[in-house]
């Protein structure tokens, strides 16, 4: 089974020099997690996720843990601060850089192991040689696939 | 630092033992500069060697160790081990923060006041542990750059830490070899840390002080800070408020009552564990008995242990008398130059290397002073130089302390890395200047 037969292909994106509340907006509305970030020649330029916007705003020496508990600290008063200091910014200052791109011709298998292999990565987006974007696969989409099949089988039994 | 009884040694290949000792101890200090390798490990690497070479024996070496630098810092590394999980470094922290209604500047004295006074009375390391990730947590509530906060953090934990026998390992070494007590460290030490204290800080504001202003919202944002919710386990802060006072009182009359220091720690540290573990099962004591003993730097502990062997195996070689006649020459055996000497020397070494090894070195030199000038008592200005050099010397760049270098390491992690030179432009002068203070100190209580 190839990449093309199961990838979405009806994609919700948003471009490098959008605001990155404008970006969340979007995600809200098409209820999606992370959205693919286009380049103005429409090439792919990243991946924007909830997690990516999220770890921009808590502060890194909050995150490495030298605080042991945070909890008498003011949170909204500083995760406001943050977010309103990262609302404004071009989604490209928080987006990741360096996505899992695959071909439409991978087999699904291909797929599946290139997802878990790179650890971090619920999605891989199919992109066409010059990196212009065809679709999306995510680990749900697999999962959902092989289920669809087995009902099938079981049906056809 | 035990006197060995000298014994003949046969030193490996008929060496001669002064350069055989020498040698081991600069390999393993240039090596420990060069910071490519674990300090403990060199330490033990060089205590064996003097061993394995026949610089000392086996019972020589032990005899070198001494104890109650050992005691005393790992009873106190179980107190402060069990008192931080209280929550109350934290608290004071933010109280000061708050007792000031968020003012930029005055957080940034009562900040430094808090660490002073911890580093003074725990050790500093642990305080900036504590302090330094709140105060990132403060300047960034407040909007304000947190360097000329961190920056005074570290000096105030290197100044607050010279104040008392327990507040920088170089005060435990030189309060041991010298039999000098907690009170006497109080009496001839503590004076004179508020005037560099008032003197740093007045300094501090004209550097960075009079660019420190954040918006009433700002301001308003310390004020939600809940001091009450850094408080996590009330009973176990009431227990160690208790061990914790108990041991500094203990600490105040341990040399009337003829007990070393260390004893008092131990016992504080053992005492401490008991109750912090009262009413729980034997898996429960077990299991915090080995979380507690995991925190215990026995990196530290390790360093000594070897660093007081090597320095035994260099001051049985005899070449520490050589040195200090050297030494004597150069003041012209004079006291008030020696004491300069001293202090100065301290300062700038401790700056640039660690002081830990430094004073190991110098506390043999000194003891072999004691003749020329009539005898241990006569001499006890010059550790009070030792130790006001070797402190506050500490303050001099970023490698200076060992504090320094963790407040380092959060700022790097807060995006705010502090670089090398520029600790140095600012730090250094204000050391030089603290030593002169220092200086004159000395001058006037025990030279004129």
């Amino acid at each position: 089974m190839l990449a093309e037969r199961i990838m979405m292909t009806h994609l919700v994106t948003a471009h490098v020099d959008e605001s990155i509340s404008d970006v969340l907006v979007r995600m809200r509305q098409a209820e999606l997690r992370m959205l693919p970030i286009l380049n103005s020649d429409q090439t792919v330029a990243g991946v924007v996720s909830t997690f990516s916007v999220l770890s921009h705003i808590v502060p890194d020496y909050i995150v490495s843990g030298d605080l042991d508990q945070v909890s008498y600290a003011p949170d909204m008063g500083i995760l406001k601060k943050h977010y309103s200091e990262q609302a404004r910014k071009h989604v490209s200052t928080v987006m990741e850089r360096a996505p899992l791109l695959i071909s439409k011709n991978e087999s699904l298998l291909s797929v599946s192991a290139s997802l878990i292999s790179s650890g971090k990565h619920e999605y891989a987006l199919v992109v066409d040689p010059t990196l212009h974007l065809l679709g999306i696969i995510s680990t749900g989409d697999i999962l959902e696939f092989l289920n669809s099949i087995q009902a099938g089988d079981a049906n056809d039994a | 630092m035990h006197n060995v009884e000298s014994a003949a040694s046969t030193v490996i290949f008929g060496w001669d033992p002064t350069w055989v000792a020498v040698a081991i101890l600069l390999l393993v200090y240039g090596v420990i500069m060069s910071e490519k390798f674990n300090r403990a490990v060199l330490s033990l690497l060089g205590a064996g060697l003097m061993i394995l070479c026949g610089v000392l024996n086996q019972q020589q070496a032990v005899a070198g160790i001494d104890f109650n630098t050992i005691g005393l810092l790992t009873g106190m590394m179980v107190i402060v081990a069990i008192s931080q999980k209280t929550g109350m470094f934290q608290y004071v922290a933010i109280k000061a923060a708050k007792l000031v209604k968020g003012e930029p500047w005055w957080i940034l004295v009562m900040l430094s006041m808090v660490t002073a006074v911890f580093s003074a009375l725990l050790d500093n390391v642990t305080t900036v542990l504590l302090i330094a990730p709140v105060t990132l947590l403060i300047t960034d509530a407040l909007g304000v750059r947190p360097y000329p906060y961190l920056f005074a953090l570290i000096l105030a934990s290197n100044i607050g830490g010279t104040a008392t026998l327990i507040g920088d390992p170089p005060n435990i070494m030189i309060g041991s070899a010298a039999h000098l007590s907690f009170t006497d460290f109080l009496v001839n030490l503590t004076p004179i840390i508020p005037v560099i204290f008032i003197v740093v800080i007045a300094v501090i504001w004209f550097m960075f002080g009079r660019d420190l202003h954040a918006t009433d919202e700002k301001k308003a944002l310390i004020m939600q800070f809940d001091e009450n919710a850094a408080i996590k386990d009330v009973p176990l802060l009431i227990k160690s408020l208790f061990v914790l006072f108990s041991v500094i009182a203990g600490f105040t009359v341990s040399h009337s009552l003829h007990l070393e220091p260390a004893t008092i720690a131990m016992f504080g540290a053992a005492v401490l564990l008991l109750l912090q573990t009262f009413g729980q099962s034997v898996e429960e004591k077990d299991h915090a008995y080995e979380g507690i003993m995991a925190e215990v730097e026995w990196t530290t502990i390790f360093f000594f242990v070897g660093l007081f062997i090597i320095v035994t195996g260099v001051e049985h070689t005899g070449i520490i008398n050589i040195l200090a006649e050297k030494t004597l020459a150069l003041t012209g055996g004079d006291f008030a130059a020696t004491a300069a000497t001293v202090l100065w020397v301290s300062a700038i070494a401790s700056a640039l290397i660690d002081n830990i090894p430094f004073v190991a070195t110098m506390i043999p030199l000194i003891h072999s002073m004691a003749p020329t000038f009539g005898g241990a008592e006569a001499i006890e200005p010059l550790w009070w130089a030792l130790a006001l050099g070797a402190c506050l010397g500490g303050n001099g760049s970023l490698i200076g302390a060992s504090a320094n270098l963790i407040v380092a390491g959060f700022a790097q992690r807060a995006g705010q890395p502090i670089a090398f030179l520029t600790f140095m432009k600012h730090a250094f002068g204000l050391m030089l200047l603290t030593i002169g203070i220092a200086h004159i100190y000395l001058y006037l209580r025990y030279l004129s």
